[in-house]
């Protein structure tokens, strides 16, 4: 699948091993995909509050808001899913009040295996199924920031277990539809997001394999916080031979003093990030050889702050990648 | 610059595997915690103590190196390091024990074990993870014989899901919800008509037109075979929580130098002083160093109007510059880490603050362990 097909399906499923950047990445998709003027929702399943921080409005809830022109955000909790599902299917206020009151509703959305993930679920195809009176669809692409890789095979297996254990009634032909949503590669791309090091690329290899078995179609691999290299390679060749007192000459011609440790200080921070290089290079040849999907490459940011700064550059460089 | 610790704190962890008998490794995902408590425990061995490292869910490379090839719930020797063993927790054979224990008979842990919500709940249940680590904790302590248990915690969403996870589990199987299923007589294929009182019938009806009936006889039956043993539950649950609370456990949280992983390393650190938890440390992983004194003398600024000028020269002038450049985003993202740091720690004490700094290779080896074990105990 080509990169510029990156924002082409309904719904993004955004996942990564912990500490990748998972959900900056899914914000700044997101947002890219608004600035190319879809209409997009924005979607947490974690109440980590992690969006509204980000993008620094209120606190996230079940009521979607349109924060940026065209991006909407909303943050789905496993209760009010189970709420809202009752009562569409069963018009039953007074059950659904009885229900909400009781530890049942600990049972189903914290305990029942599975339940929580197909509730959490059912409302994201709730979203990217819904149309407007006009008839065309209320949202152009649906963004979750799903749970990460070491729990996302469980998450996405869950309608399937569901429909194992229970063989009828409203709950199967839930869980049926959302199968169907999951597996259909038109409608559903599973966007991975990987570091170029070495946890991060196994358990990514890994991931896909196992989400390949289960029937999910796998997007463009979005890579991360990919060191910029800084220099040419005839003055990495230079580099690698330069001494303390060459490096102290050159940046006296620039006007700058240094003492021999600072300089020894430079040469070793070259060297660290020489090897660095190394390593991501060699991770990115595994990672292209073994992952049959194209790959996207977004820089490390070097911004004095986290959040905005980087989520928006970030989403102008997919922008980019996605328009050509 | 100023410091972020306070002044009374230690900027390692040497007394705590010289002297604690159980370390809590604990913080979210990706941030190297794993890592962390395989080096602490290396250092606890080193100090001549018998010392085992209890990891959940390891990255391949890490486990082989401690010699975990595979997932048996037993402690194994680390090949090449005297004194130290590591195991891999087994969930589904550690709940498993835990039912065998705690059933009054044979026959009744079976009955549970074959259940098919039994088996889905043994792997998926929120927090079963988390109770089962505390439940191989509080086995190894008594019957292990080893002067110090290093635990990687499961990298839980939420704040130390873990010390909450014994309660919920037991609240959970006790609850009023469960009274229902358990009324005397219901068995499956008569929980609609014979379930006692009226909110639970209209809450079986609904549920029973919801999922089947056959489900619902299925839990009922799961939950029948737990009576009886909720206050072994309860009483062990107890016995981990007052384990945890000896001033001879330490918590260390880790976290790497991003901000979202320090905020979480904020609530866990804030969370383990309201419980009254001997906090011993937070670890901050992969952090950008900053220019030493002298090297700090050149600003930003000045860095980058020379590299501008030395970009005209030839490859040597033009090395010169990427390394001045290198300097100059390794001083931004110094300082924002620095204020990411300070940010978290304001107005919580962890102890000890310990930065480790960014290697130049990943660590998935003994002599990778080592590297990190000398900025944690020296």
């Amino acid at each position: 699948m080509e990169t510029s097909a990156l924002l082409d399906p309904r719904l993004l499923i955004v996942t990564g091993k912990g500490g990748v950047g998972k959900s900056s990445v899914a914000a700044a998709v997101a947002l890219a995909a608004a600035r190319t003027g879809r209409r997009t929702c924005l979607v947490e399943v974690e109440g980590r509050s992690t969006f509204s921080r980000l993008f620094d409005t209120q606190a996230w809830d079940f009521d979607e808001r349109e924060f940026r022109p065209d991006l909407w955000g909303m943050s789905i909790d496993p209760e009010a899913s189970l709420r809202e599902y009752l009562e569409l299917f069963y018009g039953a206020r007074r059950l659904s009040r009885l229900v909400a009151n009781s530890t049942a509703v600990e049972f189903a959305t914290t305990a029942a295996p599975g339940i929580k993930d197909v509730l959490l679920m059912g409302k994201v195809k709730e979203l990217e199924r819904r149309r407007d009176p006009d008839g065309r669809f209320s949202y152009d692409l649906v963004v979750l920031d799903a749970p990460p890789t070491g729990r996302i095979v469980n998450f996405l297996r869950a309608p399937d277990a569901t429909t194992q254990l229970v063989n009828v009634g409203p709950i199967r032909q839930q869980a049926q539809s959302l199968i169907d949503m999951l597996s259909d590669p038109r409608r559903t791309n599973l966007i991975l997001v990987t570091l170029l090091e070495e946890m991060p690329v196994t358990e990514t290899l890994d991931s896909a394999a196992a989400l390949r078995e289960l029937g999910v179609t796998i997007g463009p691999v979005l890579i991360n916080r990919v060191l910029t290299e800084r220099s040419d390679k005839a003055a990495s060749k230079a580099l690698a031979e330069l001494s303390v007192a060459d490096l102290r000459g050159l940046l006296g011609t620039a006007g700058l003093a240094v003492d021999d440790d600072a300089a020894a200080e430079l040469l070793d921070a070259g060297a660290a990030s020489t090897k660095r290089l190394g390593l991501q290079r060699r991770l990115r040849t595994q990672l292209r050889k073994q992952l049959r999907s194209t790959t996207l490459e977004l820089p490390y940011v070097y911004s004095r702050r986290f959040a905005a700064d980087e989520v928006g550059v970030l989403a102008g460089l997919i922008q980019e990648a996605v328009e050509g | 610059m100023s410091r972020v610790l306070p002044a009374t704190g230690s900027q390692d962890l040497s007394a705590v595997v010289a002297d604690r008998h159980v370390i809590v490794c604990t913080g979210p995902g990706g941030v190297g915690k794993t890592t962390a408590a395989a080096s602490l425990a290396l250092g606890a061995a080193a100090r001549g103590r018998r010392t085992i490292v209890l990891t959940i869910d390891p990255a391949r490379r890490l486990a082989q190196s401690l010699g975990l090839g595979r997932l048996d719930n037993r402690p194994r020797p680390v090949a090449g390091v005297d004194g130290l063993d590591a195991m891999m927790l087994d969930m589904k054979r550690t709940f498993d024990e835990v039912i065998d224990r705690h059933a009054s008979d044979a026959a009744r842990a079976q009955r549970i074990k074959t259940n098919r919500f039994y088996r889905q709940m043994s792997s998926s249940l929120a927090g079963t993870q988390e109770y089962m680590a505390m439940e191989k904790l509080y086995d190894l302590h008594s019957t292990g014989g080893y002067d110090c248990i290093v635990i990687d915690t499961p990298p839980t969403r939420n704040a130390l899901d873990f010390l909450d996870a014994p309660r919920r589990l037991t609240d959970f199987l006790e609850g009023r919800f469960l009274k229902m299923f358990l009324a005397p007589g219901m068995v499956a294929g008569k929980l609609a008509t014979r379930a006692a009182g009226f909110g639970a019938g209209l809450f079986m009806r609904a549920a029973s037109r919801i999922t089947g009936q056959a489900v619902l006889g299925d839990l009922a039956e799961f939950f029948q075979s737990f009576e009886g043993m909720y206050e072994g539950f309860k009483d062990r649950a107890q016995a981990v929580y007052h384990l945890l609370q000896q001033p001879t456990s330490a918590f260390v949280v880790v976290a790497s130098a991003e901000d979202p992983a320090l905020r979480e390393a904020r609530f866990f650190l804030q969370r383990l002083e309201s419980d009254g938890m001997p906090t011993a440390g937070l670890v901050v992983n992969r952090v950008t160093p900053p220019p030493s004194a002298g090297l700090a003398a050149v600003t930003p600024r000045a860095a980058r109007a020379a590299a501008n000028t030395l970009d005209g020269g030839g490859p040597e002038s033009r090395a010169a510059a990427a390394l001045l450049r290198l300097y100059v985003d390794r001083v931004e993202v110094a300082e924002r880490e620095r204020r990411a740091i300070a940010a978290a720690l304001h107005g919580v004490d962890p102890r000890a603050l310990v930065q480790v700094p960014l290697m130049a290779t990943d660590v998935v080896d003994l002599p990778g362990l080592t590297a990190i074990g000398r900025h944690l105990y020296g």
